[in-house]
């Protein structure tokens, strides 16, 4: 359970990750300063930051976990 | 049987039947081949018609939870100590699933306006199982709120006056670069000791619930605002509001899910308590200790238990017990 429990948060931590890239690429795209203003640019900066530093932290949990030995379950 | 609980089953019993036949008219109307609509609006008015049934349908299985809650032990023979109820691991599993299918969709409806793409897959099926996910998600939030309601549920509350206390804790189980200025601001020595740790860390009850409460709640408000109008004129600010809260809400969902499973993750025995809902005793009497002394029962005698994990103040074997906030 902990080995696929840490392979599942790596994905995670990695889908997030290409999320984060989309969403800071997108602030800085022609079309939502057009269309969406100055505050969804910056929303969409601040909200891709933060996912990416929060993603990076898991999947260094993620990484830990798998390389700790088999646990007891309780 | 008293009078109560044959009213209570009675209450069970006459929502499943009507969430059946509030199911079956939806979906005869939606098949039927009458309605103008394309299946994106057709899945729209699905939807908002079934948000009645289904939170008619959580309050009652909160309600038969409720009567099934009585009937669970709170300690094993080699001395685990049950953190949660069986109904409170099944549930967090059903709206788990309820954010998988809503979050992912949820995420693409948007980026795919910011980035101008589309995906190869019709539109419509995403918001269909976005849809589906609110549905489990509202389904859950309706059985928790009332299951905690009737049962009395505040160990994940701060109790009033009991802030202070609760933020010193929190300054404490931070890691330092976080926990130091914290405890500048709000004047907490950290050198002293720090306060116990009851059912639920310290984190668990300033940061998570308070942060899934608030975003949940957002959520669920603005994502009810947005379905209904079709069936009811809702101004454009207000729809605008709506759908800039929800994207907001949105985001903070992610970021709690990332949160959430780099915290527990790091604990692993939460996780396995969050499957079979039993926590080992020499964790328990680690890291959560003001939990562990107001549990009564023959495992509390002090000393050693033949194979046990509580034998010892360290940590039970092949268990980590990750650092503290």
């Amino acid at each position: 359970m902990k080995r696929v429990s840490g392979v599942l948060a790596v994905v995670w931590a990695v889908a997030n990750l290409v999320l984060a890239y989309f969403f800071v690429t997108g602030a800085f795209v022609a079309k939502t300063a057009a269309k969406e203003g100055l505050a969804a640019q910056a929303a969409l900066l601040l909200g891709g930051l933060l996912i990416g530093a929060f993603a990076i932290v898991l999947g260094r949990q993620a990484l830990a976990l798998l390389r700790s030995p088999q646990p007891a379950e309780r | 049987m008293s009078v109560l609980t044959a009213a209570r089953w009675l209450a069970v019993l006459a929502a499943t039947a009507t969430g059946v036949a509030g199911a079956a008219a939806i979906l005869s109307q939606a098949g039927s081949g009458a309605q103008p609509w394309d299946p994106e609006l057709s899945d729209n008015f699905v939807f908002m018609k079934a948000i009645p049934f289904l939170l008619a349908l959580g309050v009652t299985l909160g309600l038969v939870r409720h009567r099934a809650a009585r009937r669970s032990e709170r300690r094993a023979s080699d001395g685990a100590i049950r953190r949660f109820s069986p109904g409170t691991v099944a549930w967090h599993w059903i709206i788990t699933i309820g954010f998988l299918l809503a979050l992912p969709t949820g995420v693409w409806q948007y980026l795919g306006g910011i980035l101008d793409v589309s995906a190869p897959v019709p539109l419509y099926l995403f918001y269909r199982v976005h849809y589906m996910g609110a549905g489990v998600i509202l389904l859950a939030l309706a059985s928790f709120v009332t299951y905690w309601w009737l049962n009395g549920e505040r160990s994940l509350l701060v109790p009033r006056g009991q802030w202070r206390r609760h933020l010193a804790g929190l300054a404490h189980e931070l890691p330092r670069r976080l926990g130091a200025p914290l405890a500048k601001r709000l004047g907490i020595d950290l050198t002293q000791t720090p306060p116990e740790t009851g059912k639920f860390t310290f984190y668990e009850k300033v940061v998570e619930f308070p942060w899934w409460s608030v975003a949940i709640g957002l959520i669920t408000v603005t994502g009810l605002v947005k379905a209904m109008r079709y069936a009811y004129p809702v101004p454009g600010p207000v729809l605008y509001w709506a759908s800039t809260l929800h994207v907001a809400a949105m985001v903070l969902l992610v970021l709690k899910v990332l949160d959430h499973l780099r915290y527990t993750l790091e604990r692993w025995p939460l996780v396995t308590a969050m499957v079979s809902t039993w926590l080992g005793e020499g964790y328990v009497r680690l890291r959560h200790p003001a939990w562990y002394r107001t549990i009564e029962g023959p495992a509390m005698r002090p000393g050693p238990r033949a194979g046990g994990a509580g034998a010892s103040e360290r940590a039970p074997a092949g268990i980590s017990l990750g650092r503290d906030q």
